[in-house]
Order: C-alpha cells, then sequence, then structure tokens
C-alpha cells in the first residue's frame, strides 16, 4: 500500500496543497455566514432562501461557466484532501510510520469517497 | 597544478553500519511550543473534515428540495453546530496565517526560467486574495450583494 501510496504522491499532494489554499481562502466566508452569522440571526434568513441558495449554488457566468458548481465543488472536496493528509501526518508524528500503509489509504479513501459524494451532490443540483 | 580532490575521497570502502533511529515525537512534545504549533497545525485536518463532510450533507439537503434545505439551516442553529463553526473558523484562520507565512519560504529559487516574486509580495498577495475573496463570499451568501 505504501508503494502505490508513494506513486500517487503528486495527485495527492495536489490536492492537499489546494485543500490548503483554494479551500481555506473558500472555507472563510462560507462558515462565517451558513455556519455562524445566519444561525445567530444576523444575517437575513431570506439571503439563503431554497429560491436564493438555489440560484447562487447553480449560477453560470456570463452563460458558459457554471461558477456556482465549480466554487461549491472546490469548497466540497479540497478540504477533505487537506484533512486527510494532515491527520495522517498527525497519526505518523504519534503512531510511527508501520502503519501509514494502511491508514494513510483509509483517510485517502474516506476523501475519495466524500469527493465523489460532493460531486454527485454539486452534479445533481 | 593537482585538480580539485574527488568528494568521496576519503570515503570507506564499505558504507558503515547506518545508525539513525527512525524519526519519533519526544515525549516532551508538549513542552516545546514548535512542536505544539506544528502538531495543532496536523489537527486542523480534522476540522476540515468535518467541515467539509457537513458542507456535502448541506448541499445533497440543497438537491432534495426546499423542505430538506430549510430543515438542513434549522439544524445549523443547535449551539453544538455553532460552537463548532466558531472553532472551525478559528482553525482556518490559524492555517492561512501559517501557511501564507510559509508559503513563501517552499518557493523554489526559480519555476522554469522565471524567478518567484520576493516573498513579501508573495505574503500580501496571499493575504489580499484571502481577504477578498472572504469579502466577497460574505457579502454574496449574506444576501448584500448580487
Amino acid at each position: 500500500m505504501r508503494a502505490l501510496l508513494l506513486k500517487l504522491e503528486p495527485i495527492i499532494w495536489l490536492l492537499f496543497g489546494q485543500g490548503i489554499l483554494i479551500g481555506t481562502m473558500l472555507l472563510t466566508g462560507w462558515i462565517l455566514v451558513v455556519g455562524i452569522l445566519l444561525p445567530l440571526g444576523i444575517v437575513d434568513p431570506v439571503a439563503l432562501s431554497y429560491e436564493r441558495a438555489h440560484g447562487l449554488a447553480t449560477y453560470w457566468l456570463f452563460g458558459i461557466l457554471p461558477i456556482g458548481q465549480l466554487v461549491l465543488a472546490a469548497l466540497l472536496v479540497l478540504p477533505l484532501w487537506k484533512g486527510a493528509h494532515h491527520v495522517r501526518s498527525m497519526l505518523i508524528d504519534f503512531g510511527g510510520g508501520e502503519r501509514d500503509g494502511f491508514v494513510g489509504s483509509l483517510l485517502y479513501a474516506i476523501a475519495l469517497f466524500g469527493s465523489v459524494m460532493a460531486i454527485m451532490a454539486v452534479v445533481r443540483l | 597544478m593537482a585538480g580539485p580532490a574527488h568528494p568521496d575521497a576519503m570515503a570507506p570502502r564499505k558504507p558503515g553500519r547506518t545508525r539513525t533511529a527512525p524519526p519519533q515525537t519526544p515525549a516532551s512534545w508538549w513542552g516545546s511550543s514548535r512542536i505544539r504549533t506544528y502538531l495543532l497545525f496536523d489537527a486542523t485536518g480534522i476540522i476540515y473534515f468535518l467541515v467539509g463532510f457537513l458542507a456535502i450533507g448541506l448541499i445533497s439537503d440543497l438537491g432534495n428540495g426546499p423542505i430538506a434545505w430549510h430543515r438542513a439551516l434549522e439544524r445549523l442553529g443547535n449551539p453544538i453546530y455553532i460552537a463548532f463553526h466558531v472553532l472551525s473558523l478559528a482553525a482556518v484562520i490559524f492555517v492561512a496565517v501559517r501557511f501564507f507565512r510559509l508559503f513563501p519560504k517552499a518557493q523554489p529559487p526559480r519555476i522554469g526560467p522565471v524567478a518567484p516574486p520576493p516573498g513579501p509580495v508573495i505574503h500580501v498577495t496571499l493575504y489580499v486574495v484571502w481577504i477578498g475573496i472572504t469579502v466577497l463570499m460574505t457579502a454574496i451568501l449574506a444576501g448584500v450583494i448580487f
């Protein structure tokens, strides 16, 4: 399993790196509004009514670019790879590298499963 | 004049036995602020995992129609969810500040024929883009613009 992880390292690092960079940039505003301001009543619930939320998520820029779905896909998929890689790194720090082949594969499999779920959720909007 | 010595001229014929041990986290890690910060940076991965799956559930509910969407938003009003999102926001800001500081240092001397911009320029640019995207997303999601 470790040999496979080493072969996939460039792809994993690409997704992990974008998870930190793009994931972090997108998550900040998302968490602030959806997770904090809206539930606390600071933001008017009309702002994320079903019609408006669905309209934003399926918005096409200039009629050619599905910007809403692309942003959502990045926001949902990339943080999972940042999460998987950093949790793997933390488990190596505490548990050593002996089980890394299994643990790393399991974490990336969870991230892959989540990514497929995320893309399916975005596509069916 | 003699040329430079071969770099391995003084090396033993047979390589010696490796005496290095596999790297380990020291037992006193809790007392070192550098290791604590490093491990905290790794631990934010758990938050990213949870936030990611929570957001996937939310968008799935958006695809399931208005009733599922409104139920999902109501769930987010639970104090446990709010506390989790406050913690997540702190984690995301921590990741951004630490990563943006490390990013310029991780640049190669050249990218193809071009040298990357100076470190401070990269650092400021990352902050400008991050703050810009955050303000834009917040304004759009909160219904201020668009």
